[in-house]
């Protein structure tokens, strides 16, 4: 591909966002990043991957933190901040990616390749799906979305100033319930190949 | 209470809350709260403009004695502009010194001469960290030495987490030891007249005391983590001391320089200088000597701290002015009975406690008056609780990663080398030596002046 494309998928939990944000890697030929980024960070830097695995995409708890001068105590800010340095050294390297959540929707704002998506999704849509692949009753999995989109949302309104799932925020916001998982990555890949004819 | 100390209360409560929860600079919060002191606390409750002068204290400036002190204490209220232009002459000093390289070849040099050897380095940067907080704010002591610790650590196959966790503790330890070591100590001093010597020759004391126990502490703690993994680098590939200075000129003005802030204070008792007089030299002299970089050293001072410091003690004035402090210390006063150990007690741990988990830097401003009333009201000495203030404050920071700059500014460089260290992890080693140090502070106290 010779325009340079990101893509940012964000998504509430059990919306089919990481599975939309996998297909559409593969029909645009384009890697995937969302928790392998940490991989190739702690490869890049010879670090223990064990170590940062449990903040990635967590908010950090404000009573518990404190910045001075520009530095955190805060493990989750410092992994969130190490994974907005990749994402802006890849984009300015030239390379095209889709990146699943990690506020990248505003992190890499300023770069006119970005079409940034959020998938939300009806209720019962996300629930039966969690229930499916979680294999949990319906009670669980209302407690783990719902205990899930809380900490993404945590997490997104503690880096950025748009709010998470606000639609002004995105170029596109999408209901997977209303086409289903297939047909609103289908939807998704024509608005992107319109947005990369007019680039 | 009245309302001037209801509307104190309520805009210093509301200064705390914004503080912590970090949603606007600092600087910006302390500010609009002093304002919002002046205007509504002194201007609509209190209608007493000669308060709003006094909180300015704008007057200080012409006072002989705020530039040349003939020996007598005097303590101020309101803004402590000698604390300021102190505060301001030493970062532009310690920013001469880092942009010549001085403390990444100091760690370095003190590293090789130990040949690189695990167990060496953490005794030495321990004694590092305390020895350099002396002199210099312990931010920016433990950014420099954090960053050639993580460095040196990696090259050695060590985790960098125990040193840095070690010095952080010792950077603080070193703060509490003089005047110009912690923001509080500056703002304790300048408030009460008290000089460096005195500082040195009582929480320096404790200070060396809990020294020689904090070092063998965290050795016997850490020692299964200084065993290198693998077969060790290759000595070669070690950093060169020489590589680190930058300027070899700018490198000898910084080092003479530091020279002579170490005298001037560790004199200034005899020699009268304020601190002032001496943060206001040792900044000109930097500026001059810097020639070209003089500029980029005055873009680089870091002004928000600054107007941090100027909003934090005009919104104290506030509670001091409308006696709302008073009653903080009449609560002391009467959890303690009237028992001078329980109240130096109370002082000692309860500004640890809250040190601990809150900025000590408004904690430090806050409970100057509050100590001033006690000791006028129960004739106790006002040093002995001047002490007990300085160490709480100084010491109870170092307990969790968010009590004391240094924490913050040290667990950050080692998780952005791939080292995040937990609540639990810090607290684990930090809090067991905290409460050590306290409790030989406490003792040192009770014996040598009650």
């Amino acid at each position: 591909m010779e325009k340079q494309l990101i893509i940012s998928v964000s998504r509430e939990f059990g919306s089919g966002g990481h599975e939309i944000a996998s297909e559409l890697a593969r029909r645009f030929n384009l890697p995937l990043y969302d928790k392998n980024i940490l991989e190739q960070i702690a490869c890049k830097h010879n670090l223990n991957i064990r170590r940062l695995e449990p903040y990635d995409e967590a908010p950090k708890n404000i009573f518990t933190s404190r910045n001075v001068k520009g530095f955190s105590n805060s493990p989750e800010e410092q992994v969130a901040q190490m994974q907005f340095r990749y994402l802006r050294a890849k984009a300015d390297e030239g390379v095209s990616f889709v990146v699943l959540g990690r506020c990248a929707e505003e992190v890499l704002k300023d770069y006119p390749c970005l079409v940034s998506i959020f998938v939300l999704s009806d209720i019962a849509f996300k629930k039966e799906r969690t229930m499916a692949r979680d294999n949990t009753s319906e009670e669980e999995a209302l407690e783990l979305m719902a205990r899930a989109d809380r900490r993404r949302k945590y997490y997104h309104n503690q880096h950025c100033r748009g709010k998470w799932g606000d639609s002004r925020n995105y170029d596109l916001c999408v209901n997977s319930a209303c086409l289903g998982i297939g047909a609103t990555t289908d939807l998704l890949e024509g608005y992107i190949r319109s947005r990369l004819a007019l680039m | 209470m009245v309302p001037a100390q209801i509307a104190a209360t309520a805009i210093f409560l509301v200064m705390f809350l914004l503080l912590v929860l970090e949603k606007f600079p600092r600087h910006f919060v302390t500010l609009t709260c002093g304002l919002a002191m002046l205007v509504l606390v002194f201007g609509i409750c209190m209608r007493d403009p000669s308060a709003i002068v006094d909180s300015l204290s704008f007057k200080s400036f012409i006072s002989p004695t705020f530039w040349y002190s003939s020996g007598q204490v005097e303590t101020t209220t309101g803004i402590n502009w000698e604390t300021i232009l102190f505060i301001a002459g030493m970062m532009i000093m310690v920013e001469g010194m880092a942009s010549s390289g001085f403390f990444r070849w100091l760690c370095i040099k003190l590293a090789r001469m130990v040949h690189f050897k695990p167990a060496p380095i953490f005794i030495l940067f321990m004694i590092l960290s305390a020895a350099l907080s002396m002199f210099i704010d312990s931010i920016t002591v433990i950014m420099f030495l954090a960053a050639v610790t993580a460095e040196l650590a990696r090259l050695m196959g060590l985790s960098p987490t125990p040193l840095i966790l070690a010095e952080i503790f010792c950077a603080n330890l070193g703060g509490s030891a003089t005047m110009c070591g912690d923001p509080p100590n500056i703002i304790i001093g300048a408030s009460l007249g008290y000089s460096f010597f005195d500082f040195i020759s009582n929480t320096g004391i404790i200070a060396l005391v809990s020294m020689v126990l904090v070092v063998p502490y965290f050795y016997f703690f850490f020692r299964k983590h200084l065993i290198p993994s693998g077969t060790g680098a290759d000595p070669s590939s070690f950093p060169d001391p020489k590589d680190a200075i930058t300027s070899k000129r700018g490198f000898g003005i910084s080092c003479g320089i530091f020279a002579a802030a170490v005298v001037l204070l560790v004199t200034h008792a005899q020699t009268g200088l304020t601190v002032a007089t001496i943060g206001l030299s040792i900044g000109l002299i930097t500026l001059l000597t810097a020639g070209k970089q003089a500029g980029m050293l005055l873009k680089k001072l870091d002004y928000a701290t600054l107007l941090f410091f100027i909003g934090l003690f005009v919104a104290v004035s506030g509670l001091e002015y409308t006696g709302t402090l008073e009653l903080l210390a009449q609560l002391i006063q009467f959890v303690s009975g009237g028992n001078v150990y329980i109240m130096v007690a109370i002082i000692i741990w309860g500004s640890a406690l809250a040190s601990a988990f809150i900025d000590n830097i408004p904690f430090a401003a806050t409970m100057i008056p509050v100590i001033r009333t006690l000791s006028l009201a129960q004739g106790v000495d006002l040093q002995t609780l001047a002490w007990a203030l300085s160490v709480g404050t100084d010491i109870g920071g170092s307990a969790t990663p968010i009590g004391a700059s240094a924490n913050v500014v040290g667990t950050s460089i080692a998780a952005k080398n791939g080292f995040p260290v937990t609540w639990g992890q810090y607290c684990k080693a930090q809090a067991p030596a905290t409460i050590l140090v306290l409790v030989v502070a406490t003792a040192i106290i009770f014996v040598r002046y009650l």
